[in-house]
């Protein structure tokens, strides 16, 4: 049977077949038989290339006043619940055009943790350990990053969108895994005049261009370096140089190439630049479309940081003032993007994740803000290998535990691994040698397609 | 200053020999005496110590026998020797962390004395350059990467206190012994390494038994070794070590903490409440009689002179720094199921190394000076395998070789290493350390070049290099501007500053050919001049010590 699956996908590997695929495995097919022929059928077809987001909500954002709302409890706080476009899904009044694109989103509402401080709260999330110990394990971006990418992409395969890095900046790079597969940080320059703060975000990545330099220099600079590269390379078989050559042959290339236009944002027309929101995260989001377009494997936008006058999703304080400033945001980029990738074919390839380092308590406290909360909270999946429009887990009606589908970060990063045809199981050794996977935990099968 | 004196003092810096790094010969006896008294009085307090050598002379010759005995028997050509110009820059490069001046070069290559190298590293050896580097070596190897901009006073700390042992020569397990015990807050010396594992006697455990005593007893953390002998038990005694030190004093944001011996704290067997007491790694457990903390107690145990692993250890770390990789391989595995790859020459080099008393500086004089170092890195059709030390395995530079090889050879105006004055290093240099963050590599070893795309653009086109190659900044390009100078020897400066080397005949075709197109069309010499400098930077042969 597990063969005819794999035949099945080597055939022709379709999005029906897909779910046929996780259906068998629903109906109990374990996760190490079934995934890793899956995984090898679906990286075995060049066409089928993944992608993957990770939208990360830097500071905690409230899950009661997002995708968990509890309606009629005095713990509800004074968000309004809407219909979304399925039936019996409700998000937040701030959310209009999520709610509209609901049958794209799965909605996980009993993720359990244990770490409610912000820096070991980051590192458990977007890599799925506890921090401390002697492994540094990488991202999750940069695990699913090393899978999917490719060698002879011009983009760098993770590209990681103004992150928020200050409460462990461990959680954000590729650990043992090396430079190699660390993000290319796209940062936004922040512009000396606080009152632009609305204006388009500026995104730039560090040192694409040439300082100061014309083409006709640049050309000549890299004709010596050819020269001086290979008297030394011909003399020197060592892996290290062959490593250099080859790097520099690949960032040379993207210098070059036309994909290094994605970065351009200011080549979108304004229509399309306003419908995903003027801020970091809006403008971020376009950006991980074009990215996407080029064949980039893996982007990462934040929303939530602590710089200036920005908001961000840790409100000890003026709760629902903040969540509803950066539920908009989160709307216009987040829906922008689904509506986009689908119309260009491109969001069942794609798959997305949301969360945060943990939630926030259910109670109110008295400066109108709610605290740090990892007992009962949410996270969401959406896109290719997703099955969306749908809840899984349900809290109490205080919101103060999980009473159905607690799932621990572990089960979720699984999850993702899934949905994108990565077995999770796969391991890659760690700087001690040891052989690490890429997430421990059970494939939530209820969300997969 | 106006710019023309600006470029006299660069040209000077630029041509004249030994400028940077120099030892007086006094300090150069002075060391050599003590290594003589030390290696004495070891001799002397150890009665059944079989023939052995004893002077590094000696010893670099025994490591030569034993290596050449293992390549006869398995077959293999003895190793041809690097010529004068790659050992310069190679041992420039493990000894002070720096490529060598144009002068250096040219009184190198010049130099007839057939003793020359072993004078080389003698001079090496005595600079002021040679503990800072060895210092941040072992700052990075104690202190974890990845270290926030916070923490640069923390690190400043260490690296001072780690220059000031290196500086005198310190006995390295007295070094060792001193680490054990040391208290004052983090800024203050050694304090960093225990505020950086939290002061978390599991962390400090699985790390100073990683680093100091060359055994990976961490997975027996929360297990019994699955390959090794270690227990979770061995793990946890040698834990309870460091079970009561605390932080004391104020302390404000964890900044300033001073460490402190407490009376009571224990470890437990995790997940059982067993409360676990100090016992040293496979060993006895302190007597009653013993006194002291038991940091101090541990200290002690690390100098004893039958400690069987501190030694061999610290050699095994010294043969990969010039090696690039150890006799044991990794280097911090030294286990019975791990061998050595030549078994008498590490047995041979850790009675060596106590005898001659924890001479850190004279066991690398020792190594440096042995023919498998100083033997060429271009390979023919059939290599030896890497452990064989047939052949100098290629490194990478580390981000401070290479920042500080960068700022040295463009006679930079900033950069902590281009200072050959520089006494004072009670702070930490910015710039450079923004340059180390973003090209820090996770592996540590310096076999692997695993630079990612943001690394390489950021050699391609940052400020760095940009600077370094741009005439206002790069003070060589400045000096190249001499009216003395023909276009060749421009170029032959280039290539001497940033690899040691003359060009080679296409090398040289090729860069005269862009300074005449240049002046052709009108672009001034220096922008030319700096694209060929940006050429070398970026080379693999800058990148890589071979």
């Amino acid at each position: 049977m597990q063969r005819d699956i794999a035949e099945v996908f080597n055939a022709q590997p379709h999005r029906r077949q897909f779910l046929q695929a996780a259906g068998m495995a629903a109906l109990g097919y374990s996760a190490s038989g079934w995934v890793p022929q899956l995984a090898h059928a679906l990286t075995a077809d060049p066409k089928r290339r993944r992608h993957c987001i990770v939208l990360w909500m830097s500071g905690g954002p409230s899950q009661l006043d997002t995708f968990d709302l509890k309606p009629g409890h005095a713990n509800g706080g004074e968000f309004k619940e809407i219909d979304t476009s399925v039936s019996g899904l409700r998000f937040s009044e701030h959310m209009p055009r999520l709610a509209a694109q609901a049958s794209q989103l799965a909605i996980l509402r009993g993720l359990s943790t244990k770490e409610g401080d912000h820096g070991r709260g980051t590192y458990l999330m977007r890599t799925g350990h506890v921090p401390g110990g002697p492994v540094r394990y990488p991202a999750i971006g940069a695990a699913v990053a090393k899978e999917l990418g490719s060698d002879d992409a011009d983009l760098p395969q993770y590209i990681s969108v103004a992150p928020y890095q200050q409460f462990n900046q461990a959680a954000f790079g590729a650990g043992f895994l090396g430079p190699r597969y660390a993000p290319a940080v796209v940062d936004e320059q922040r512009r000396a005049n606080p009152g632009e703060a609305e204006a388009y975000a500026d995104l730039r990545f560090g040192n694409l261009v040439p300082a100061g330099g014309t083409n006709g220099q640049v050309a000549d600079r890299v004709a010596l370096w050819r020269e001086f590269e290979g008297g030394f390379l011909t003399a020197h078989r060592a892996a290290v140089a062959q490593a250099h050559e080859t790097i520099y042959q690949r960032t040379l290339r993207m210098m070059n190439s036309s994909a290094a236009g994605a970065f351009d944002l200011a080549s979108e027309p304004t229509k399309v630049r306003d419908r995903y929101g003027p801020g970091v995260f809006g403008q971020g989001c376009l950006l991980a479309r074009r990215l996407i377009e080029q064949g980039v494997s893996t982007v990462e936008v934040n929303l939530g940081d602590f710089i200036g006058p920005t908001s961000n999703w840790d409100t000890h304080q003026n709760n629902f003032t903040t969540v509803k400033d950066l539920s908009a945001r989160l709307d216009a980029g987040w829906s922008a993007l689904l509506e986009d990738l689908a119309e260009r074919g491109l969001l069942e390839s794609t798959t997305i994740l949301w969360m945060g380092e943990f939630g926030r308590t259910p109670t109110i406290n008295a400066m109108g803000g709610r605290d740090h909360f990892p007992n009962a909270w949410s996270c969401v999946l959406a896109g290719g290998g997703i099955r969306g429009g749908q809840v899984y887990g349900r809290t109490s009606d205080d919101g103060m535990t999980v009473e159905d589908g607690k799932v621990a970060v572990g089960d979720v990063l699984t999850t993702l691994c899934v949905a994108l045809g990565i077995d999770p199981k796969q391991q890659n050794i760690s700087e001690m040698g040891r052989p690490i996977a890429i997430a421990e935990g059970e494939p939530i099968q209820g969300v997969l397609a | 200053m106006s710019r023309t004196i600006q470029k006299f003092i660069a040209l000077v810096l630029c041509l004249a020999p030994f400028a940077g790094v120099g030892a007086t010969h006094s300090q150069l006896a002075l060391a050599e005496e003590n290594a003589a008294t030390a290696a004495g009085e070891a001799a002397s307090c150890d009665p059944v110590a079989p023939a052995r050598p004893r002077d590094s002379r000696q010893m670099t010759a025994r490591i030569d026998q034993l290596l050449a005995a293992d390549w006869a028997a398995a077959a293999i050509k003895p190793p041809a020797a690097a010529d004068d110009a790659t050992f310069l820059r190679r041992v420039s490069l493990d000894l002070v962390g720096v490529v060598p001046t144009v002068g250096e070069v040219r009184a190198f290559l010049a130099d007839r004395d057939p003793q020359k190298r072993a004078r080389l590293i003698d001079r090496l050896l005595a600079s002021h350059l040679h503990p800072d580097h060895l210092a941040t070596t072992w700052r990075n190897m104690m202190v974890p990467r990845g270290a926030g901009v916070d923490e640069f006073d923390a690190q400043a700390g260490l690296q001072n206190w780690l220059q000031a042992q290196f500086a005198k020569n310190q006995r390295y397990d007295q070094l060792v012994a001193d680490l054990m015990v040391a208290s004052g807050g983090s800024q203050e010396g050694p304090g960093l390494f225990y505020t950086a594992f939290d002061l978390k006697p599991e962390e400090l455990a699985a790390n100073t038994s990683r680093i100091f005593l060359g055994v990976q007893m961490e997975c027996a953390q929360c297990h019994d070794h699955p390959f090794d002998r270690w227990t979770q038990g061995d793990f946890w005694s040698y834990a309870a070590f460091f079970a009561r030190i605390g932080r004391g004093g104020d302390m404000q944001m964890g900044r300033g903490a001073r460490l402190v011996d407490k009376e009571t704290g224990e470890v437990m067997l995790p997940g059982t409440g067993t409360v676990v007491g100090p016992r040293y790694p496979r060993g006895d457990t302190p007597s009653r009689d013993d006194t002291g903390t038991r940091r101090e107690q541990l200290g002690i145990w690390m100098v004893s002179r039958d400690n069987p692993f501190v030694a061999p250890a610290a050699v095994n770390r010294a043969w990969a720094h010039l090696f690039g990789r150890g006799l044991v391989e990794p280097v911090d595995d030294l286990s019975e199921r791990n061998p050595p790859s030549h078994p008498e020459v590490f047995r041979e080099l850790s009675a060596y190394f106590i005898e001659t008393s924890f001479d850190l500086r004279n066991l690398v004089r020792t190594l440096a000076n042995t023919q498998a170092y100083q033997a060429a890195s271009v390979t023919g059709e059939d290599d030896p395998p890497a452990d064989a030390f047939a052949w100098m395995l290629v490194k990478t530079l580390t981000p401070e070789q290479f920042y500080d090889s960068l700022m040295r050879s463009s006679l930079s105006a900033t950069g902590i290493s281009n200072a050959p004055t520089r006494q004072n290093l009670g702070s930490f240099d910015v710039a450079r350390q923004t340059f180390v963050a973003k090209m820090q590599s996770p592996s540590a070893s310096r076999l692997d070049y695993d630079a990612g795309v943001a690394q390489v653009l950021l050699l391609l086109n940052g400020p760095e290099v940009t600077s370094a190659t741009s005439r206002p900044t790069s003070g060589l390009l400045a000096a190249l501007d001499a009216p003395v100078l023909s276009d060749r020897e421009r170029v032959e400066i280039l290539f001497l500053a940033t690899l040691a080397r003359e060009p080679r005949e296409q090398e040289l075709l090729q860069s005269l050919a862009r300074l005449t197109r240049a002046a052709a069309d009108n672009i001034e010499r220096s922008t030319a001049l700096g694209d060929i400098l940006w050429a070398l930077y970026n080379s693999a042969e800058f990148s890589l010590n071979h």
